[in-house]
This record gives structure tokens, C-alpha cells and sequence, in this order.
């Protein structure tokens, strides 16, 4: 039995007991997966698992509020699912793990960059670390670790960290955490004026659709943002700049410490702006600060949700 | 170009405490004109606007036929609203009205009317009782029946005695009994169905809180009133108030423009996302 | 329609210069990874082989206009008094939208109908629209996401632009619609059109229209939504993968809700008009705390009600989408419109034959 018949046994095993399992199935076109809600025995049919299952099913969770559900995930969704645990929004009762490995998910950007135009692709396969795709003009053929979205170059997790089932071999994983974040590098490199400028130009095409935070697992307030509130009034609803970096940087700092750089929010965002980088940096303050790393342990508690009074890291007074 | 999104400055020249969060507001347009050719009908509504918080939709509470001034009863519920009530005799406000459509006064006449109100729901129904009083003569028998959580939360308390003696049979009533109130007790859609009005020849029109509305409409339908015979208006989240913005709409209808009046008939043709 | 024009990359080069100096002039180029309308710059590369990240809504209809500036003052001799003056603010830009296709342009269509019409002239909507010519390019590819075909338009559609370039070698063949195109044409250098080019860009069209398929017949989408309407299963189905962002909306070239925000400074400050998403959940959050869309199957159910069942029933059958493909495209989560209205149409009949 091939591994996702493996998946697919097990998923129709579960089934009874729950209101869905989440996964995958094929999209509008070869180039695109969509998420799946398995509920019958045929939806499970239609799962699929391949390197362009790009969406993180775990912002699917808070939502189901009650409902016993099953998630795939692999090791960098898996975090989410962690993070969430460890904020209470949802609960481990009401969760199937179902962990997979992984040798990498697409960044469309990348490939888009790649051939050029991603409107007219035919068919896309995927064999020994190569990634091929048809177009009515061309025959691509690319290395599948060039076109690998930024959470599988940052994320050191190649097997889930939490699961109820897992599926393949540990060690079939190899590509997680190959290559850091270039986008950090490069805005660590620079002063901070050109920092300024780089966001000013960045967000300018902005389009204020909140994809970014709507595809992030962690924002579970979306629909009482800070972005649309009157009461506090920090954000007026023009689209100047002002406006959207201070959103940008009011939700980079709500996520210090919680986000598990699964890099939705960049993947998300239609105007292709390089997002991630914000929340990339203050998880790496995090680190040095309090040593921790969001979504990894379900019974660490997240160090802005908790106070200590001696800091191991913080030693403002000199004592 | 007539520019439907600009307002009027209009001026706040009385205030009225109805009850613990509503106030009445009459205002008159700054500009003498324009207050003078101001032309509207029963049920139609405004939009104030408080510049620098925002603009809210409210009946014009009174009627067509007072014109010294625009009336608004406003109930205190969100940021607008609660500015509003900040602001006090001489205050500048903007006004952006009739906007939306009107109660179906013509096809009214001769008929009996059977007015069913509560609570800040009486609002557009002043409008309308008053409209008619006016022209008492083209309507049959006028009831009203209008009811409160409370003594303390009806409004226009001062004006019962006119409503009478202009030919309007009242039945008051509040929720529960209260220690200064030897009037009738018992909920609006219970009095109702106790005062059973008979349906013939008659038009109901009520306006009240959600749960009352629905339950209006039951005990109208079992005293036999047809769909065609029922009237209310409608509440939505509002905007532009010229059916763009895409907020009212239920189906095809926007409650900004084909509203906020609507017979059950239509009501029940429609989608139902009230 | 006179004669067709031929032109070169050019010719377009110089007529866009030529052109900007009476206008303003927005082409497609490229923003970092994005292809956006922007101010026609000789420097700056046109890209004009696909069409566009975000369609050229934002030139009749910008994310953010301000609708009316006030003002309160205060009277020193009498501080408890205040007056207030308030000021329209209409536009007064004159523009030239170059290298939109068909379905971005034809947009407008379906604003003019609610924005513009017998009872109601929305006077920043007319003034923009007036003074915005649209030099459209034809298409010579389609995407998988293109459905253009599906709502009664085409990859060369006429309806809504003022000149349409039909791409061929070495430049386009131009056409006129309306007289103000003609009137641009006349200002740009080239030539007449060979019968030969004509030809050329002819079968350039037919070939694009054969690469798009046949398209399904959706007239019965319309009542089918509305038969659906009270079954929630089917809503929260289509929309259980739905993050409720506004990327679909926003980069939409036929979505017009919006949003009337007044933001002040001290005494002053403005009234404006932003773009607003109805598949927020503050959308329709009434002040009571009451919400009617209160969940994203209300809220997808509303969408998708608008554009293929609301809007169509109140003007004559049109559609309230252009078929581009750009909410398909860029949904995060692979959500496509297509999907839902075909299923629609399934589940309605099943429906009425299990009735």
C-alpha cells in the first residue's frame, strides 16, 4: 500500500468519530491544492498529498469551536496546531493529529519567477527531487529544493511535533531548515533609513485585503481587529502608508511569541510583499531573549502570556 | 449636480429626554430655503452625521405636515449616537434626508388604521399617527397600541393627551407591573391579541424591537389580517443610504431605498436575512 | 468606425509620452513581484503580455476618496457657539488607462448601471468616469482561471473601453469605440492596418476564444441561488475553506461596496469613501450587536448572490462579474467562484426534482 493509501485507510478509520478530517485535494488547476473537508468515504478518495499542498490547515481550527475534527499536518503546521494548544483555543480532545513528513512545499512565487507566466499550465509532477511542469509552450524542469516556499528554509521541524498518527519516515525529511530567511538577512545588512524605505515602497501596494492575517493560524480576533476598530482609533481607513505599515508592525508585535513562522500571511498576500520577514525578526528576539520557540512544546507557556519576576536573559538593572 | 452624499448643516434647536438613552432632536436646516422646499413623506428616513464620528440613520419623526422643524428620536447605542447625545441646544449637525421610501398612505385612506408600537419602535410610527391625525378626515378609526419595558421607557409621553383628543384611541401598557403605573400590564403582542381588532377594513402597522415584531406578526395573521394588511419597516447597518454600498441589501432589495417600509407580502417574498 | 490603425511598440511608446502630457497616464509595470497600473514612465518597462496583478479600479474608483471636508470654528467672543462649514471635494483628473484588458475595462459596465443611472448619478463616480479614457489590449492568451466567455463577454470585448488594440506582430491593430477614441487615435502615429494585419489579428482571436472552450450555459444560476438561499449545508460547504479576507473583493474589477468613514484632526477633518469588503463580519454588524451575515456561509452566500443573482435580476440578466479570475487566482485558499455557481446550478435542480 502506498503511503497516502496508508493516509487514506486511516482517515476513513477515524471518520465516524468525527465531524470532518481537513487535508487537501486537487485545485482549480494542476499548479494549485485547495483544502478539503472530509466528511464520506468518497471525499477521502479525493485527498491528495504533494508538494503543492501549500495551505496551513490549522487556521481552520478555531473555528470548529466544538466539533472533534482531524488535521494533516506536517512538522511546520504542526507548530500552529501546538501554539494553539498552548493558548487554549482549542482543545486536545477535539483534535486528530495526523502528521506526515515532508520534502517541501512549493512557493508559486519562486516558480513563477521561474517560467515566467503561471496562467496556462498543463500538467505538474514531482520525481526524485525535481519538480515538472507543461505549458503549451514549454517543458520546465526545476530542482524541487529551489523552489521551496520561506517556512521550509527557516523551519528546523521535519517531523510534526505533536501527532496521533504518523505517516512515512522520519528521515525522509531532509529538506526543513535549509537556507534561512534571505529576506531577513537582507534587511539585517541594511541602516535603518534604507530599512524605512525598503517598507515604504513595499507597502505602498498594500491593498488593506487583511489575506495576511485572515491565512495566519494565530489570529483568532480577526473579526475584532485593531485594523478596523473606531474605539481604540489607531488606524484611520485611508490606504496611505502610514496606515498599513502600522498595521503590519501592530501585527508582527501581536504575534511575537506566538507566530510559528508557517509563512501564510507572505504566501497570502496577493501583492507579493515580503511580510514574513517582520515576524521572523521579533521570533528571533524572542529566542535570544527567552530562549523559546513558538509551538513546539504543547505544556510551555508562551513568555508575553506569562510573568516572571527574575528574567534569565533580561538584566536591565545590572544586578 | 445634486450630490447625495453631501448633508445639510442643520442646527439643533430642541432637545427632549424621552427616556434614560433616547432623545429627541428637533432641528431645523441652516439654510432657509432648503428647509423651507424640504419635502418628504412618512416613513422616510435620515441620515445625521456627526462630522469627525459619522453619520447614522433615523426616521424623521415628524410629520410632513409640521414643518417648523425635522424631528429624530434617537436611541444611544453605538459611537455615533452616543456623540449625539453629547451635543446640546445650538449644536451643529448634518442632515442628509428623505432618503429611502415612505409608509403607502394613499392606499390607507378609508380604511382603519391599527397602529402596534414599542419601545423606540414608536418613532416612525409618530410620523405616520400624526400624518393621519392630521387628515383625520380620509381615515376611519385610529388605535394605537404602543408599549415599554416601563413606565420610564415610553416616549413621547407629553404628547398622549393631543393623540387622544386628535382621535386616536390609545392603549397603553408595560411589560410588568411597577408601582406607579395603574395602566394596563402585559406585552404588546399579548394586548394585542386580548384588544383582538378585527381585520376588516383595516391596516396594521407595527415597528418595535425584533422580538416584538415577530410576534406581532403572529398574532396579527391569527386575527386573520392578510399580508397585504401588515406593515413595518426595517432596521440595517447603513451607509451611502442610496442603495450602493452594498450593506442593506436582503436579496435584491435595498433597505435604504426600496425600504425601510415594507408590507409582510413583501417580506415574504423576499429572502429571508433580516 | 474608421479605418484600423496599426502600432508599433513605438508608436505606443510615443503616443503614451505624447499622451501624458494632457493626462494622466497608467500602464501596466512592474512593482517589485506585482504588475500594477501606474503612472506611464519611458523608464519604466511596459508589461503588457498578461494582464495586470490588480485591475485598473483604482482609476475610476480609488480605494480611498475624500467626499466632503468640514470644519467647526468657534466664535471667541461667543465659545459656547460653534459654526461648521462643510465643502465638497470632487475630482478633477483627467486620465488615460493604457494596456487593460476587456474584462478590467468592462468593470465599469457594471458601475454606470447603479452608479450612474436614472435615479441616482453619483457625482465623484461621473466625474472620474467621464474623464478616464480606456485604450484596451485584446487578449492572445487565456488563463486556466479565464471565463470571460461565461457572462457574456469576450477576450476582444469592446464594451466599456474607447480604443481595443488586437495584439499581432510587432505591435496591434487599433480600433475605435466611441469618439473619444477615435479622438486619441488620431493623435497616435502609425499607420493603416494592411488587410493582412487584420487578418493577422482575426485569427489571433479566434484561436484565443477556441483555447477558452466552450463556455456552460448559467442563465439558470440566477434562480438556482435563490432556490438555494435557506440551505445553509450548501453555503457552509462551499465556504468551509473561505479565510473571509478581502483579496477577492479588492482585486475585483466588478466589486463596488464600500465603506463612508469620517476621520478627524482637532476641528477639522474629512468624510471619505474606502473600499469595503462584504465578506467581513463587521460588514453588516448593526450597532445593537445583531449581525444578519453572521457567518462567512452568510457572508459567501451574499457574495456570490450579488453577482450572479441579485445584480442580474435588477439589470436586465448582466452579470455582476467580468470573468477575469483574479479572485480564483489569488485566493489563498484556491476558492473558485466557477466551482460554487456550477454547483449551484447542480444542487438547484436536484432540489426542485426531489421537491
Amino acid at each position: 500500500m502506498s503511503l497516502l493509501e496508508e493516509i487514506k485507510a486511516k482517515i476513513k478509520e477515524e471518520l465516524p468519530g468525527l465531524d470532518c478530517v481537513i487535508g487537501w485535494k486537487q485545485g482549480f488547476d494542476p499548479l494549485h491544492a485547495t483544502p478539503h473537508f472530509m466528511r464520506t468515504e468518497q471525499d477521502v478518495d479525493q485527498l491528495i498529498i504533494n508538494p503543492l499542498c501549500v495551505q496551513n490547515l490549522a487556521t481552520y481550527l478555531p473555528g470548529m469551536k466544538e466539533r472533534k475534527v482531524g488535521v494533516l499536518v506536517r512538522g511546520c503546521d504542526s507548530r500552529s496546531v501546538v501554539e494553539l494548544l498552548q493558548e487554549n483555543l482549542i482543545k486536545r480532545e477535539n483534535v486528530v493529529i495526523f502528521g506526515l513528513t515532508c520534502n517541501g512545499a512549493v512557493d508559486l512565487a519562486k516558480v513563477k519567477n521561474e517560467i515566467g507566466f503561471l496562467g496556462r499550465v498543463n500538467q505538474v509532477s514531482f520525481e526524485q527531487g525535481y519538480m515538472q511542469v507543461k505549458t503549451p509552450q514549454q517543458d520546465y524542469r526545476m530542482e524541487l529544493k529551489d523552489m521551496l516556499l520561506p517556512r521550509c528554509q527557516t523551519n528546523p521541524y521535519s517531523s510534526p511535533v505533536l501527532f496521533d498518527h504518523f505517516f512515512g519516515q522520519p528521515e525522509d525529511a531532509s529538506a526543513c531548515g535549509q537556507g534561512g530567511s534571505a529576506n531577513l538577512e537582507r534587511l539585517e545588512n541594511m541602516g535603518l533609513e534604507e530599512r524605512f524605505d525598503y517598507w515604504q515602497y513595499h507597502l505602498d501596494r498594500c491593498i488593506r485585503c487583511y489575506a495576511c492575517r485572515n491565512a495566519c493560524p494565530m489570529c483568532v480576533c480577526r473579526d475584532h481587529c485593531i485594523a478596523d476598530t473606531r474605539d481604540p482609533h489607531w488606524l484611520t481607513q485611508e490606504t496611505d502608508v502610514q496606515q498599513k505599515w502600522m498595521f503590519q508592525l501592530i501585527h508582527a508585535m501581536h504575534l511575537a511569541g506566538r507566530c510559528t513562522e508557517c509563512g501564510e500571511c507572505e504566501r497570502a498576500c496577493p501583492m507579493d510583499i515580503p511580510i514574513l520577514s517582520l515576524r521572523q525578526k521579533l521570533n528571533r528576539e524572542i529566542k535570544e531573549l527567552f530562549a523559546y520557540q513558538a509551538g513546539v512544546d504543547p505544556k510551555a507557556v508562551p513568555p508575553l502570556l506569562t510573568f516572571k519576576v527574575e528574567e534569565a536573559n533580561i538584566n536591565e538593572r545590572g544586578w | 449636480m445634486n450630490n447625495p452624499y453631501l448633508p445639510d448643516v442643520a442646527t439643533i434647536n430642541e432637545i427632549i429626554q424621552e427616556t434614560h438613552n433616547i432623545k429627541t432632536f428637533r432641528v431645523v436646516l441652516n439654510n432657509e430655503t432648503r428647509m423651507q422646499e424640504f419635502d418628504f413623506s412618512p416613513g422616510q428616513v435620515g441620515q445625521l452625521s456627526v462630522f469627525g464620528v459619522g453619520e447614522s440613520t433615523f426616521v424623521i419623526n415628524s410629520p410632513p405636515t409640521r414643518k417648523e422643524y425635522l424631528q429624530f428620536s434617537v436611541m444611544q447605542v453605538g459611537e455615533v449616537t452616543t456623540r449625539l447625545h453629547s451635543l446640546q441646544e445650538g449644536d451643529q449637525i448634518g442632515v442628509r434626508a428623505p432618503l429611502g421610501n415612505a409608509f403607502p398612505i394613499e392606499s390607507m385612506q378609508g380604511k382603519d388604521i391599527l397602529i402596534v408600537g414599542g419601545g423606540i419602535g414608536m418613532a416612525p410610527l409618530r410620523t405616520l399617527l400624526l400624518t393621519v391625525l392630521d387628515r383625520r378626515d380620509e381615515f376611519g378609526d385610529i388605535t394605537v397600541i404602543y408599549g415599554a419595558r416601563s413606565p420610564q421607557d415610553l416616549c413621547y409621553t407629553y404628547e398622549f393627551d393631543m393623540w387622544r383628543s386628535q382621535g386616536a384611541n390609545l392603549v397603553l401598557t408595560v411589560d410588568n407591573e411597577f408601582p406607579d403605573w395603574d395602566g394596563r400590564v402585559g406585552f404588546v403582542p399579548a394586548v394585542l391579541t386580548e384588544e383582538a381588532p378585527s381585520p376588516k377594513n383595516k391596516v396594521a402597522i407595527t415597528c418595535g424591537p425584533p422580538i416584538m415584531i415577530k410576534f406581532v406578526l403572529k398574532g396579527l395573521k391569527d386575527l386573520g389580517f392578510e399580508d397585504e394588511q401588515i406593515i413595518t419597516t426595517l432596521e440595517k447597518r447603513m451607509k451611502c443610504g442610496v442603495g450602493l454600498c452594498g450593506r442593506c441589501n436582503i436579496g435584491t432589495h435595498y433597505v435604504c431605498v426600496d425600504g425601510p417600509v415594507f408590507t409582510y407580502a413583501q417580506l415574504q417574498a423576499l429572502p429571508s436575512e433580516l | 468606425m474608421a479605418a484600423k490603425t496599426y502600432l508599433t511598440h513605438e508608436d505606443i511608446a510615443k503616443w503614451l509620452e505624447d499622451m501624458s502630457a494632457g493626462a494622466r497616464v497608467l500602464a501596466p509595470a512592474r512593482v517589485d513581484n506585482a504588475v500594477l497600473f501606474v503612472p506611464f514612465d519611458q523608464h519604466n518597462e511596459l508589461v503588457l503580455e498578461h494582464k495586470a496583478t490588480a485591475p485598473p479600479k483604482q482609476a475610476v474608483f480609488p480605494q480611498t476618496e475624500t467626499l466632503l471636508k468640514y470644519r467647526y470654528s468657534k466664535d471667541p467672543e461667543h465659545p459656547e457657539t460653534q459654526s461648521l462649514e462643510i465643502r465638497e471635494a470632487l475630482p478633477q483628473d483627467k486620465t488615460v488607462v493604457f494596456g487593460c484588458r476587456p474584462c478590467g475595462a468592462r468593470g465599469f459596465v457594471i458601475y454606470d448601471r447603479v452608479f450612474d443611472s436614472d435615479t441616482l448619478t453619483d457625482p465623484y463616480y461621473k466625474a472620474r468616469r467621464e474623464n478616464t479614457a480606456f485604450i484596451t489590449l485584446a487578449c492572445d492568451t487565456a488563463e486556466n482561471t479565464c471565463f470571460c466567455h461565461w457572462v457574456g463577454s469576450h477576450p476582444a470585448d469592446p464594451e466599456g473601453s474607447d480604443i481595443v488594440l488586437c495584439p499581432v506582430e510587432g505591435g496591434y491593430v487599433a480600433e475605435s469605440v466611441t469618439k473619444r477614441g477615435q479622438e486619441l487615435l488620431d493623435q497616435a502615429p502609425g499607420r493603416a492596418a494592411t488587410s493582412k494585419q487584420e487578418e493577422e489579428a482575426s485569427s489571433i482571436q479566434d484561436r484565443v476564444r477556441k483555447d477558452l472552450g466552450e463556455a456552460p450555459d448559467i442563465s439558470s444560476v440566477p434562480a438556482s441561488l435563490l432556490q438555494l438561499f435557506d440551505n445553509l449545508d450548501f453555503w457552509n460547504d462551499v465556504s468551509a475553506k473561505c479565510i473571509s479576507c478581502g483579496a477577492c473583493t479588492y482585486l475585483c474589477p466588478t466589486c463596488y461596496c464600500f465603506n463612508i468613514t469620517d476621520e478627524a484632526s482637532g476641528l477639522t477633518g474629512k468624510r471619505i469613501r474606502t473600499w469595503d469588503n462584504c465578506m467581513s463580519y463587521l460588514f453588516t454588524l448593526e450597532g445593537s450587536g445583531h449581525n444578519p451575515r453572521m457567518t462567512k456561509a452568510h457572508r459567501l452566500r451574499n457574495r456570490v448572490g450579488h453577482k450572479f443573482s441579485y445584480y442580474p435580476e435588477l439589470h436586465e440578466g448582466l452579470f455582476a462579474c467580468c470573468g477575469c479570475g483574479r479572485c480564483i487566482q489569488h485566493c489563498p485558499v484556491a476558492v473558485d467562484i466557477r466551482e460554487i455557481i456550477l454547483r449551484a446550478k447542480e444542487s438547484a435542480d436536484e432540489q426542485s426534482i426531489s421537491a
